[in-house]
């Protein structure tokens, strides 16, 4: 009797979470689920389920996919509302021009939806010459409708967050504060040519157009698919290698290729990406052939083994991002040029570098990092002098030191931390006495903008690859140079950084920039440049032709990328 | 067998027993829980003294000792930044002994006498104070600790304050119902009748009775408490560095768990033994002080 | 019987109104502008304002509740700041696994629990006793992210028994179920005991054994039984450090569960994504010890005469 009693327990509370359980896989089956609406609706995919609801349950035969992952999932895959989450959309849409880096970090701008351009005289007009034999994964003809369709809709879609990436595009302001319906300085010419005008010279344009926020989408059905755009995968329409085939959140992405891509079909017949929040389950999940590519930045500190154990798979690619620490010039006693001076020669950076990431990246010395246009191989070196340090600092008129804090980041990561508690050391030596202060996130970021953050360290990736997303945003204007909690003073040296923008001859240009970073860094010591890093990454033995591509925060293009068996 | 069950009856009802006899009785009975004990008080000491136990300075970083095996010179190998691992751990003893005892003690003094005045009170008081107890209780733990330090941010502190908030309403549920039955005891009766105040009766006559089950819940949170800021830590909302707590170190040090085991290793298997040796004794004082708690 | 579940279901209102007002408060008195953090490095003020007033943040604290409840009981949690999806859709999603993920943990938990216990209280106070209590308890020693990935490291990694990470197959969620399980097992192990030990000294055992029935025969046929009805009762509590537990497990194995919500939620600052999940959770865990006390008040003919 007790046993029947206890069956029927257990009974009901199966039953209890059963209930919850159907009532989910119902809602799943209305529709709105993006997993099954993207297998439902592709032509070479099987049937969803429908009534299961299960994430993992896609319908899609993924054998022969590329496996790869990443350590959270996406937002969306609608470039036009997010600023980091690109891993999807590099592989699902195309830009008018794409950037190529070297080996030796020297990059240029190549054709791609555009396959070539004029520039007037003046650095004002940008005709683009379209390519007439692209379609969208939907079959819909690429036209110049399109790249203005994009435009607009990048200035006004809600939740957008990249609008600075057309700042310059005449009319843009006017389309933002909703004064204008249409944006002006967009011209579709004909159907395969678009002249785009700006509101003054600006020589980084072509390098900002290369920016992921600026991918190209198809007016019909990115119209058609609304707010489930970037969110829906068969809502969402682009004319890259891969289509974007299904989303379970929180578990993986798939992506299945195009067989129709204008630049032929890719090798690969898709990918899956993972989400795997865990940094050893990674490494384990690669060791045991469960991935095809492991991001060894997740698992920095594991590198050396992967570098010993992997030795063959280790590809590396440039990452275009600068570490800095930075003195904020309204903090006692950051004043003094002396003062920053000596802060700048207290840090062995060079030792941070090997400690923590070993070695793998190079010590920087002014304000662009390897990688990026305007990188100045031959430029001032600040060196690792803490008697000269103390010297300077006595010199000051603090040969007892001074306390100061770091500030930290409470979400940044370990290694981060590290970084400061070394920095805590090497300052010691040298007499000032530095303490770590936790900040979370908000309060750290409310107070970097209003100015009053003291030190802090941080890493600047390009959004799109010239000097100007660099300078400019540190040190373009009084408002960003405060925002950044630098608060460096000199106005005419600000007004420079903000002229150079609009510099037509290039070589000009580039001389500007590199005269103000010897001026800000070396003289001024405005920060510390601390290093820029090798981006690894590990992949498996049957990987081929993998190539990291340069596009800002490194994310991963499939395309061209073969398995063998 | 039977003989050792009745044994155990008298000594759970002999009323009489001083707390010596009961010492005895667990060391005579329960050797694992009083080994435990033993084991803590050792941990309890090597934390106070911990500058005289530590071979090295625990925060003393040296990059070109970093991560080496454990050797002569660093029993437990050094850490990422070249620490010694168990200084480290000497040292983390403290936070993670701190971690345990303060928020433990907070939460059950507040559950203590919100469970007296609801027992004793009953009516309203009774209600208000149960449903608020309810609301704790209905929370999953972590859950909640987890809200509150997305909250009020990581460290120290904070953590004292979620843990606390997280662990007074079990007290309170456990004291309330201890001091329901107290009260109609004679000898409360009696105190009453000759016109003692209420709160005197609470505390000088009821507290000492519910004695027995506070010891033993307190040695059974103070395990929790160290595991959850563990669990905090694990999510990047717990100890911040550099203060080495055995969580936080297990945390950053499972990295390196191909090349350098011993890392996450070494602080884990600290609070295992904290955990296990607090558990067993708690279980053994259970069976000998405390006929009320079985349901913890 | 009927009035008594009308007042238990009565009394459980105003705690669920509690559970929601005690964590929206909590979330509110955040520092920091939630739009401002959800944007991040990239600045734009008219897009801030423009966010918080579409969030109904400028509004007074009251409204927003009042609003938010009455929402929720349209099951409508929200919009999350970071996925622009509504959360109760993304909570439902990732339930069953979570469930799925729960109910073979509870199969663990209570097999190695009522295992441990059952042979530590025949053997009371020996060593098979302490021997046994302290395997369950072990995996309540360990935090719980390193008894997974020890587990991962040694039976996927090493021994490669399963895959590392996974949750579609039986195969890949069984280290997670153990990970998690045994968590759990500690505290049914010892309730288990405990009782047993109990009911052991009971006059009807005692006649049992007058009557000259073997040991084990008693303790299977009579003890047990009696031991097991409170221990049932528990399986509603476990639910919640079920819960608190697979907020960690479901990281380490990548289970997109209800439990890396949570996580997301802190780790993004997604407020109402946080406040879904532990919303949500919460009011399930009411539910289940709502469901355990009724189905307890009808299986125990003792409460069942007291009401």
């Amino acid at each position: 009797m007790m046993k029947k009693r206890l069956s029927l327990a257990l009974a009901a509370t199966m039953a209890l979470s059963m209930a919850v359980t159907g009532c989910g896989g119902g809602k799943d089956a209305s529709g709105t689920s993006a997993a099954e609406n993207g297998a439902g609706t592709s032509g070479e995919t099987t049937a969803a389920s429908g009534n299961t609801g299960e994430a993992g349950d896609i319908g899609i035969d993924t054998t022969g996919f590329f496996l790869s992952v990443l350590n959270a999932d996406i937002q969306t895959v609608d470039v036009q509302k997010t600023s980091k989450d690109y891993a999807v959309p590099m592989n699902v849409f195309d830009r008018l021009v794409e950037i190529e880096v070297d080996g030796q970090g020297n990059s240029k701008i190549v054709p791609s939806l555009a396959k070539d351009w004029d520039i007037s005289g003046d650095g004002l007009e940008y005709t683009f010459h379209l390519r007439d034999d692209v379609k969208f994964q939907n079959g819909n003809d690429f036209t110049a409708e399109d790249v203005l369709y994009t435009f607009e809709r990048l200035l006004t879609v809600e939740g957008g967050v990249n609008t600075e990436l057309l700042d310059q595009v005449k009319g843009a302001a006017e389309m933002i504060d909703g004064s204008a319906q249409t944006l002006e300085g967009v011209e579709v010419v004909d159907s395969y040519t678009v002249k785009i005008t700006l509101t003054e010279p600006f020589a980084a344009f072509l390098s900002c157009l290369t920016a992921p926020g600026l991918s190209i989408f198809d007016s019909e059905a990115t119209k058609a698919a609304g707010d489930q755009f970037g969110m829906d995968p068969a809502a969402t329409v682009g004319t890259g290698p891969f289509r974007f085939a299904a989303w379970s959140f929180n578990s993986q992405l798939v992506l299945v290729r195009n067989e129709n891509y204008w630049k032929g079909a890719a090798p690969l017949p898709g990918v899956v990406i993972k989400i795997i929040p865990d940094t050893e389950t990674q490494t384990m999940m690669f060791e045991n052939g469960e991935l095809d590519i492991i991001d060894l930045d997740f698992v920095t500190d594991a590198t050396d083994r992967f570098l010993e154990t992997y030795p063959d798979q280790i590809v590396s690619g440039p990452r275009v991002g600068i570490t800095y620490l930075t003195m904020n010039f309204n903090i006692e006693p950051f004043q003094d040029v002396k003062v920053r001076k000596a802060f700048q020669m207290a840090i062995d950076r060079q030792a941070i570098l090997d400690a923590l990431y070993g070695g793998r990246g190079q010590v920087e010395q002014g304000i662009y990092p390897f990688g990026l246009i305007g990188y100045n191989e031959g430029q001032t070196k600040i060196s690792y002098d803490p008697e000269g340090a103390k010297a300077l600092l006595a010199e000051a008129g603090y040969a007892d030191g001074f306390s100061m804090e770091l500030a930290a980041d409470s979400s940044s990561s370990d290694t981060a931390i590290m970084t400061l508690e070394i920095i805590k050391e090497q300052l010691a030596e040298v007499g000032i006495e530095a303490n770590i202060k936790n900040y979370d996130e908000s309060t750290w970021l409310e107070t970097r903008k209003s100015g009053e953050l003291s030190s802090f360290l941080s890493t600047w990736t390009a959004d799109f690859n010239d000097p100007e997303n660099f300078i400019y945003t540190f040190f373009g204007n009084e408002e960003k140079t405060k925002i950044r909690s630098i608060n460096y003073p000199d106005t005419a040296v600000m007004d420079r950084v903000g002229a150079a923008r609009g510099i037509v001859n290039e070589d000009e240009r580039l001389a500007e920039y590199r005269s103000l970073e010897e001026k800000l860094i070396h003289e001024d010591a405005a920060w510390v440049p601390m290093y820029s890093r090798t981006h690894l990454w590990a992949v498996s033995k049957r990987v081929q032709d993998f190539k990291p591509v340069w596009s800002g925060v490194s994310d991963l293009v499939y395309y061209g990328v073969s398995l063998s068996e | 067998m039977n003989d050792k069950i009745e044994k155990n009856i008298s000594s759970q009802i002999g009323e009489e027993d001083t707390w010596l006899d009961k010492g005895k009785t667990l060391v005579r009975q329960n050797k694992i829980a009083a080994f435990s004990a033993l084991v803590i008080l050792l941990i309890l000491l090597a934390a106070i003294f911990a500058p005289l136990v530590a071979p090295y300075d625990h925060l003393e970083q040296s990059l070109a000792d970093r991560l080496k095996d454990p050797s002569a010179a660093h029993w437990l190998g050094t850490d990422e930044l070249g620490r010694d691992v168990l200084s480290r751990i000497i040292f983390g003893a403290r936070i993670s002994l701190t971690i345990g005892l303060v928020p433990t003690l907070i939460s059950m003094a507040i559950g203590t006498v919100l469970g007296l005045c609801a027992g004793f009170y009953g009516g309203k008081t009774d209600f208000i104070i149960m449903r608020l107890a309810d609301v704790m209780l209905a929370f999953p733990s972590l859950l909640l600790a987890m809200v509150v330090m997305y909250t009020m941010g990581g460290g120290l502190v904070n953590i004292f304050i979620a843990l606390s908030l997280v662990n007074w309403a079990g007290t309170a549920r456990i004291v309330r119902s201890q001091t329901l039955s107290l009260k109609e005891k004679e000898f409360v009766e009696a105190a009453r009748s000759m016109g003692v105040g209420k709160w005197t009766i609470m505390f000088r006559h009821i507290l000492p009775n519910c004695l027995p089950s506070l010891i033993v819940l307190f040695t059974l949170n103070i395990p929790a408490a160290i595991l959850s800021e563990a669990s905090l830590s694990f999510l990047g909302i717990g100890a911040q560095p550099p203060s080495p707590s055995w969580g936080l170190m297990a945390v950053r040090g499972k990295k390196y768990l191909f090349s350098e085991p011993w890392l996450s290793i070494a602080p884990s298997a600290a609070i295992m033994v904290v955990v296990l040796a607090f558990n067993f004794l708690g279980d053994g004082l259970r069976d000998i002080l405390d006929p009320y708690l079985k349901e913890q | 019987m009927f009035t008594k579940i009308l007042k238990r279901i009565a009394i459980s209102i105003p705690v669920l109104l509690g559970v929601v007002l005690a964590i929206f408060i909590m979330l509110r008195i955040v520092p920091g502008d939630p739009a401002t953090t959800m944007m991040g490095e990239h600045v734009n003020p008219a897009v801030i304002e423009k966010i918080s007033r579409e969030m109904g943040l400028d509004q007074p604290l009251y409204i927003q509740f009042f609003k938010y409840i009455g929402n929720a009981l349209r099951g409508d949690f929200g919009t999350s700041y970071r996925l622009n999806r509504n959360v109760a859709q993304i909570i439902l999603d990732s339930f069953p696994h979570t469930v799925r993920l729960s109910l073979l943990a509870a199969l663990v938990a209570w097999t190695i629990g009522v295992t441990a216990g059952v042979i530590a209280a025949i053997r009371q106070n020996r060593l098979l006793d302490r021997l046994f209590m302290g395997g369950a308890l072990m995996g309540v020693s360990m935090p719980v992210f390193m008894t997974a990935l020890i587990l991962q490291y040694v039976f996927a990694f090493k021994l490669k028994w399963f895959p590392v990470s996974g949750f579609d197959s039986l195969q890949a969620m069984i280290l997670p179920a153990i990970a998690l399980g045994w968590n759990s097992a500690g505290s049914i192990a010892r309730m288990t005991r405990s009782n047993l030990v109990e009911v052991m000294q009971n006059d009807f055992i005692r006649t049992a054994r007058a009557k000259g029935l073997r040991e084990n025969g008693v303790i299977v046929r009579h003890a047990l039984k009696n031991a097991m009805l409170p221990v049932v009762t528990m399986m509603a509590l476990q639910i919640s450090s079920m819960l608190s537990g697979a907020v960690l497990t479901e990281s380490v194995f990548g289970v997109p569960g209800i439990g890396r919500l949570a996580v997301n939620g802190i780790e993004t600052r997604d407020m109402p994504l946080l406040q879904g999940t532990v919303i949500f959770t919460t009011i399930l865990i009411i539910l289940g010890n709502l469901a355990a006390d009724l189905l307890y008040s009808v299986l125990d003919p003792r409460i069942r005469e007291s009401a």
